[in-house]
Order: C-alpha cells, then sequence, then structure tokens
C-alpha cells in the first residue's frame, strides 16, 4: 500500500544529522542540475544542438522575464532567480520519474504494512521549501538594505507617515513582511504535496481496477501530464515572486531618492522605480 | 528596446506570481495576527483581547497587502 505523510520519513542518520527521503530527493535534483552544467559548458557551441537549445530555453525566457522586470540591477540578482527557478523545477519534475514516491522498504504502523520510499519530492518537504523562501527572504531584505542603508530601511519599516500611526501601522508592516515568508513556502510545499497525494491517490485507485486496463494507463497519465505543469507554475511563481520583491525593494528606493533629490526634475531615463514590480 | 528605454517592459508572465500570491498572503495575514494575539492571550491570560487586536491587525495587514499592491501596479 503507498503511504503518505505530511512529515519527510527518516531514512538513516548520521550522527545528529537525521537524513530523510525528501533530502534524498533535493540531494538528486542538485546532482542532476550539476551533472547538465558539466555537460552544458563542455558541449555548449555557438550553434546550439537540439539538446543545448532544449536547456537554454527556458533559461532564455526567464532571463527575458527578469531583464525586462528587474531594472538596472538585474545582472545581481538574475543568477540567484535562475538557480532557484531551475533548481525548484527539476525537483519538481524529479518526483514523477517512476520509483520516486513508490520504491521503498516496508515498514508496520498500527498493525498496517507500509512502504516508506527512498525518494520523496524535495519540495513535499516544508523544511525544503522554507529554507528556499528563507533564502528569498534574506535576499530581498539585503538588497533593501543596501539600497536604503540600515537606518532608512529601518525607518521604513518600523516608522510610519505620520508619526502618530506608528503604533497601528508597524505591525501591519511586520505581519505583511512575514507573510511573504510564510506564502512563498506554504504554496510550494502545499502545491507539491498535494501532487504527491493526488497521484497515490489515483495509483492506489486505478491499481483496483486494473482489470479495465484503459482507465489504468490513461486516468495516472492524465494527472502526470498535469504535474508537469504544475511543477513548472510553482517553480516559476517561486523564482518570479523572489525577483518581485527584489525589484520592490531597490524601486522603493529609488522613488525615495528621486523624491529627496530631483524633485522637479524630469524623471531618468531607465528603469523607473514606478516599473519596479507589481 | 533595452531595460534602460524608460518604457514599462514587464511581461505579462511576471504578473502572474503576483497573482498567485496575493490571494495567499491575505489569508496568512489573518492568520497571523489571530494566531499570535491567541499565543499572547494563552501566555498572559487575558483571553480575548489579543485574540481581538490581533484579529484586526490581520484584517489590516491583509488590506494594506492590497493596498501595497494596487499602488504599485497603478504606478506602472
Amino acid at each position: 500500500m503507498v503511504h503518505v505523510e505530511i512529515k519527510a520519513e527518516e531514512l538513516f542518520s548520521i550522527g545528529p544529522l537525521i537524513v530523510t527521503n525528501s533530502m534524498v530527493g533535493a540531494v538528486l535534483a542538485s546532482v542532476v542540475l550539476l551533472l547538465i552544467a558539466r555537460w552544458f559548458t563542455r558541449r555548449s557551441g555557438i550553434v546550439p544542438s537540439r539538446g543545448q537549445s532544449a536547456i537554454e530555453l527556458p533559461i532564455e525566457f526567464l532571463a527575458g522575464v527578469v531583464r525586462g522586470t528587474g531594472g538596472k540591477r538585474w545582472r545581481q540578482f538574475a543568477p540567484l532567480i535562475l538557480g532557484i527557478f531551475l533548481f525548484v523545477l527539476t525537483a519538481n519534475w524529479l518526483s514523477l520519474l517512476p520509483g520516486v514516491g513508490t520504491i521503498g522498504f516496508a515498514e508496520e504502523v498500527e498493525g498496517k504494512q507500509i512502504i516508506v520510499p527512498f525518494v520523496r519530492a524535495g519540495a513535499a518537504d516544508l523544511n525544503f521549501t522554507l529554507g528556499l523562501a528563507l533564502i528569498s527572504f534574506v535576499t530581498f531584505i539585503a538588497f533593501g538594505l543596501r539600497a536604503n542603508g540600515v537606518r532608512g530601511y529601518l525607518k521604513e519599516l518600523l516608522i510610519a507617515e505620520p508619526a502618530y500611526m506608528t503604533p497601528l501601522l508597524t505591525p501591519i508592516h511586520l505581519i505583511s513582511e512575514l507573510s511573504r515568508v510564510i506564502s512563498l513556502s506554504m504554496r510550494l510545499f502545499g502545491n507539491v504535496f498535494a501532487g504527491e497525494v493526488l497521484l497515490a491517490t489515483m495509483l492506489a485507485l486505478t491499481t483496483a481496477t486494473v482489470f479495465i486496463l484503459p482507465l489504468a494507463f490513461v486516468i495516472p497519465g492524465v494527472f502526470i501530464g498535469l504535474e508537469l505543469l504544475f511543477g513548472l507554475v510553482q517553480a516559476l511563481v517561486f523564482a518570479l515572486l523572489t525577483m518581485t520583491y527584489i525589484t520592490l525593494a531597490i524601486a522603493e528606493h529609488r522613488e525615495h531618492e528621486s523624491a529627496d533629490d530631483h524633485s522637479g526634475e524630469a524623471p531618468e531615463t531607465g528603469t523607473a522605480p514606478a516599473h519596479g514590480a507589481a | 528596446m533595452g531595460p534602460d528605454s524608460g518604457k514599462d517592459e514587464r511581461p505579462p508572465t511576471a504578473n502572474w506570481a503576483v497573482a498567485f500570491d496575493l490571494g495567499i498572503r491575505l489569508g496568512i495575514s489573518v492568520i497571523l495576527g489571530v494566531g499570535g494575539g491567541l499565543l499572547l492571550d494563552n501566555w498572559l491570560h487575558t483571553s480575548p483581547i489579543f485574540t481581538l487586536i490581533g484579529m484586526v491587525l490581520g484584517i489590516g495587514a491583509a488590506m494594506y497587502t492590497i493596498w501595497d499592491v494596487a499602488k504599485q501596479s497603478m504606478r506602472r
């Protein structure tokens, strides 16, 4: 019987480090990405082969989006955005390979035999998505600090205008900022985990109706196709939101700068603060 | 036309992400406010004062999030 649990299952431990099946999934995704990068750097040519084109296509697409949205400093954070996108995408798509989530060791829980899979989708573990969200959070705070300075950033975050509204607006600001991390992590986790549960359920249902052969092949196939799409969309959403938050942090600074220093002047050419984000 | 042309070249793709984000952030803001209030009330034995304050702040944060996103959109 296929068993799905919210918490990632422990496989073994190395000293104090407990290795779970979702960690194996995340490490596998990293290894696959590294191997592709190694292959790509050795084989890439000016005239791209089919394989090279297939790899360059998503990268060029996202690089175009970052270039069009990220303003003048897009080169500083483009590698992070692309890295997050490719990592989440690879982790999501690896989880759809045969054997992932279905091959494991048998364990008895409450008198029932269950399968504890050796590999599980990395993003089907909240620790993975929360870790990525924290990286994103720290990055956009760092860009905000660099653009505004520590004093300017804290003033922006903690002191409201007019000043007497500060006791009310500061907690609201803080809750709004914190909601970004939780939203980033919960969305990715929720979607990938729900996908895992859906596939496991469909697999169990179609195994039960194994004598109606077309159903046993067609229904899981349809849902795997949908999961391919959702995996891509979720990776894209995570990467684009990180980019939007970073762009916002920089744009707010430029907005204040232009209000303070260039009042009455024509706006600079370039990606103005108004073009920052959403 | 390059990114420095001054014209908004923001691809529509980037707006999907914000749309996906907004709905979830509204809910999370309220949950954070109410959850924080409940924790404070349990700790200080002042139920339901901080729960109510947290709820108001959470709803306020949700409205602030909408305003913030709308403000950014209208600037473009």
